[in-house]
């Protein structure tokens, strides 16, 4: 018995030479055209939010390298930076809040303007934001609204507010997004509470009303729920409106709803960290994820809601008449972010966020 | 006559249950594998678009898969060299020599083997992250030789049992140093034990998942490459290198093994 | 003599187990008891590491919540043992037993799955599960329903996963237990007159318990961790402790609750091995 575990581990220690002269042979051919430039910028973004091809233009156009590395949400973005040592990520891509908490906690920089040329390209709508008065910070990229999707070859019902979703009659058919801020306050928004809830009675009812979902909710998915809606095993959504364009895309029968609550808004911005050692290139990069050629690109896979304006522009009709890739301004205007909130509620939050999960 | 027929029905029975398993073992592997060819180039990938071999080509364009299955190999030479050498030292000494805390040691050998792997590896984080080691290929080779040394170890005691001292004590009354008579009788005696365990260590450290995800800062092997692909929809070109590798696997183990077959023929 | 012999033995065996020593001591001596230490701390504002005592994890993890998510791990975890000793007894007696020259050929196809990555045959199972998948497309084609069945991101999915991660765990011990058994027993039993039945419960099972003791650990303990299992069959439905785990030390930013947590699986892990240990059963056979 044991002879045949050593003769079948031996073979496989055979490939592995061979496999491995290929292997490593790839890996110094890609190191060494990136020699000459020797720098690398590290790149932390959501998943499914920056394409793999615009980020080799830039390394082809500058000659610096891109490490893309990419998260879930805004919570794991800020334990790896802070886990890892300084310098291990030049730039982040925070949401509102959590700019507002980097910037509290020290892990941001100050971004100078004046390298950024491309700035000009934000719309004045999305530039000086509350989070980030100014933008001494943070450069807007996409942003859009947690909106509902339903497959309507399943689904017939007059569905129109976040409260549909809560109705038991759709037991096993929800894919939501897996963020508690973003599940508890739609929660809080069905019941015609404020979307950051604190008062601790009314939190009790959120948390009853959150539960309801427990039954409903088929997946958890913050990355791309899309998949899901396209492959018909779920066909209700709550989950990024850009998302909804593209499971829009693969199948027609998936459309977007917006809430009459008012939707969960969120929007995206670059950041330099604070302990950057590249932080010209990482300006650079900002700057070219900036120019209205490459936005459009990046609109061209991920159509978010944008804050180039030259770029949405140039994006024709087809983007910008769409209301799931460009939701319309009535809706934005009566959507709501999420706030930074004292630890007590949050700890408050991830209770009721356990209890739906466990 | 009722005999036969029983014992006829048992193996059939026996035949179709097996190849149960192994339809059970194989079925995701036929799914990746015709995944593989599918024509498809919109995420997630699931629907069937028509035959074609385009992704077994743009393969070998996508330099972060590649460079993700080199760091892979890099790490696993790295770790198993490392656990190899310390494994045997140590396999050996604690075979040789009497000394006070033997059993703390073996304790601490078998942490890895019995524990899950997610406690190696958030310990490992928590280490690496307090006293500031940048976390990387560096970080993951010590991480992967943690968990295989004790492989290495045990695998070599096990052909340590039967090892008869008095041919080193007659090497050294020949007047060989203790060094060369490591290097001379030792090794060449305990070579299988080793190898086996080198090629486990090796085999850990390629497919190892949960504790690469905890100590990899940028650096992506091609398990934590894949586990990223799957939030998005695996693309197909991550499954043609899976069925190439498994292919390349296969057919090594294939060749050496009636390699070995027929030397033993000979002999016999 | 014996005093020469000590003397010189001396540096050799420090420089032979002194690199092993040292490594154990770094990589898993230190940090497990960081761990333990940090179990006892807690977090600011800004998710940094207090280090001062307190026991405010450890009154956290006998939360209701967390409590019953022990309990569908530890259920998960039962299911998948049992499982798994259901399906590779038979099938390790039938390969062990097997008189055919193809022996070692039918125990490598049991280990040839297992050399492509183990995340994508997982996410194999999640595209022939899906409500678009083969399966369904197979159930629907012959007819058997009308509409797609939801099989995913159920707990019977999760443990599907993990039986079919740790099952080679199951069949490796059982067939060196099965293949140990002297043939000449099971004759002598069978002509002292005992049927089929009563030759397996009275001879072959207790001979070959010491293959299921040692199979069930190697299932039943990873189990307990493996979160990517449940992350991409369970869809967040069928959590196991690992689970809880790895949040708090990603997304939920809490080291020392993620710390508190491990030192469960780490009492779990002990007290399992000792319990393998008061049944006769052998550290080595885990190991190799």
């Amino acid at each position: 018995m044991k002879k045949i575990i050593a003769l079948l581990l031996s073979s496989v220690m055979a490939l592995s030479f061979t496999a491995c002269g290929g292997g490593t042979a790839g890996e110094g051919g890609s190191e060494s055209a990136a020699a000459p430039t020797g720098e690398t910028l590290n790149v932390f973004v959501w998943t499914e939010y920056v394409p793999q091809s615009v980020v080799d233009k830039f390394t082809e156009e500058t000659g610096i390298k891109v490490n893309l590395s990419t998260y879930s949400s805004n919570e794991d973005m800020l334990a790896k930076v802070k886990a890892e040592s300084d310098g291990a990520f030049d730039i982040i891509q925070p949401s509102d809040y959590m700019v507002e908490q980097c910037i509290n906690q020290g892990i941001i920089q100050e971004i100078d303007l004046s390298k950024i040329p491309n700035f000009s390209n934000i719309g004045d709508a999305y530039k000086n934001p509350s989070y980030d008065p100014g933008n001494k910070y943070s450069v807007p990229y996409l942003g859009g609204v947690g909106g509902i999707a339903v497959n309507r070859a399943q689904i017939t019902d007059d569905i129109d507010s976040y409260a549909d979703l809560f109705d038991p009659k759709y037991e096993g058919q929800l894919v939501v997004l897996d963020d508690f801020r973003a599940v508890i306050g739609i929660a809080a928004k069905s019941l015609g509470y404020d979307f950051n809830e604190t008062d601790p009675e009314k939190l009790a009812e959120i948390k009853e009303q959150v539960l309801k979902l427990k039954n409903n909710i088929k997946l958890y998915d913050s990355d791309s729920p899309k998949s899901a809606l396209i492959s018909g095993e779920c066909n209700l959504a709550f989950c990024w409106s850009a998302e909804i364009a593209l499971a829009n895309a693969e199948n027609p029968d998936v459309e977007i709803v917006f809430p009459e609550e008012g939707p969960y808004l969120f929007f995206d911005n670059w950041c330099i960290t604070s302990g950057s050692q590249h932080v010209d290139a990482a300006h650079k990069f900002i700057d070219y994820m900036s120019r209205p050629d490459v936005m459009q690109e990046v609109l061209a896979e991920f159509p978010y809601l944008c804050a180039n304006t030259a770029a949405v522009e140039a994006m024709g009709e087809e983007y910008s008449a769409n209301p799931a890739k460009n939701p319309p301004a009535d809706v934005i205007a009566k959507g709501s972010y999420v706030k930074n909130l004292d630890t007590d509620t949050i700890a408050t939050y991830d209770e009721i966020w356990t209890e739906l999960k466990k | 006559m009722r005999r036969k027929t029983k014992a006829k029905l048992k193996k059939g029975l026996s035949v179709v249950y097996c190849s149960l398993i192994y339809l059970f073992l194989f079925l995701p592997i036929f799914v990746i594998a015709a995944n593989s060819f599918n024509a498809t180039t919109t995420k997630p990938y699931l629907t069937w678009k028509g035959f074609s071999l385009m992704w077994y080509g743009k393969l070998f364009d996508n330099t972060t898969l590649l460079q993700s299955f080199g760091n892979t190999m890099a790490i696993a030479f790295a770790s198993t060299a490392i656990s190899v050498i310390i494994g045997t030292l140590a396999a050996v000494g604690m075979y040789k020599y009497k000394f006070k805390g033997k059993s703390v040691i073996d304790a601490l050998l078998y942490i890895p083997v019995v524990i899950p792997e997610i406690v190696l590896g958030i310990s490992l984080l928590t280490l690496f992250s307090n006293v500031n080691i940048p976390r990387g290929m560096i970080t993951l080779i010590l991480a992967h030789a943690t968990f295989s040394i004790p492989f290495v170890v045990f695998n070599i005691r096990a052909r340590l049992s039967g090892y008869d001292n008095s041919i080193e004590e007659a090497s050294m009354d020949l007047g060989a140093s203790r060094i060369s008579t490591f290097f001379n009788i030792t090794l060449p005696v305990l070579a299988p034990g080793i190898f086996g365990g080198g090629v486990l260590a090796f085999t850990l450290s390629i497919d190892d998942v949960i504790i690469s995800y905890f100590t990899n800062g940028q650096t992506k092997t091609f398990p934590l490459k894949v586990m990223e692909s799957i939030k998005s929809g695996v693309s197909p070109d991550i499954n043609a290198l899976s069925v190439l590798i498994l292919l390349g696997t296969m057919a090594v183990v294939f060749i050496t093994q009636s390699g070995i077959l027929n030397k033993k023929d000979r002999r016999n | 003599m014996t005093k020469h012999n000590f003397r010189s033995n001396t540096l050799p065996s420090v420089i032979m187990v002194g690199p092993v020593v040292l490594w154990l001591v770094f990589f898993i001596a230190i940090p497990l008891l960081y761990v333990a230490v940090m179990s006892f701390c807690s977090i600011d504002e800004s998710y940094n590491i207090v280090f001062r005592f307190t026991t405010v994890n450890y009154k956290r993890l006998c939360d209701i919540n967390y409590v019953q998510i022990y309990g569908q791990s530890i259920l998960i975890a039962v299911l998948t043992t049992i499982v798994c000793i259901l399906l590779a007894y038979p099938f390790s007696f039938l390969i062990a037993r097997t008189t055919s020259k193809s022996k070692a050929f039918l125990y490598m196809l049991v280990i040839i799955p297992f050399w492509t990555n183990s995340l994508i045959r997982i996410y194999g199972w999640r595209t022939f599960l899906g409500t678009s998948g083969w399966l369904n497309m197979l159930l629907m084609k012959i007819g058997l329903v009308d509409s797609p069945v939801n099989m995913l991101f159920k707990r019977g999915t999760t443990v599907l996963g993990m039986v079919y991660c740790l099952f080679p765990y199951m069949v490796l011990p059982l067939y060196t237990a099965i293949e140990k058994l002297d043939k000449s027993l099971l004759e002598a039993s069978s002509d002292l007159g005992a049927k089929g039945p009563q030759t397996f419960f009275r001879v072959i099972l207790p001979l070959t318990s010491s293959g299921i003791f040692s199979g069930s650990i190697m299932v039943f303990i990873p189990t307990l961790g493996y979160f990517f299992v449940s992350d991409i069959l369970g869809g967040g439905n069928s959590d196991v402790i690992g689970n809880l785990i790895e949040r708090q030390f990603q997304s939920g930013n809490n080291w020392p609750l993620g710390a508190a947590l491990s030192i469960i699986l780490i009492v779990i892990t002990l007290l399992l091995v000792k319990l393998y240990q008061k049944c006769g059963g052998d550290m080595e056979s885990l190991g190799v």
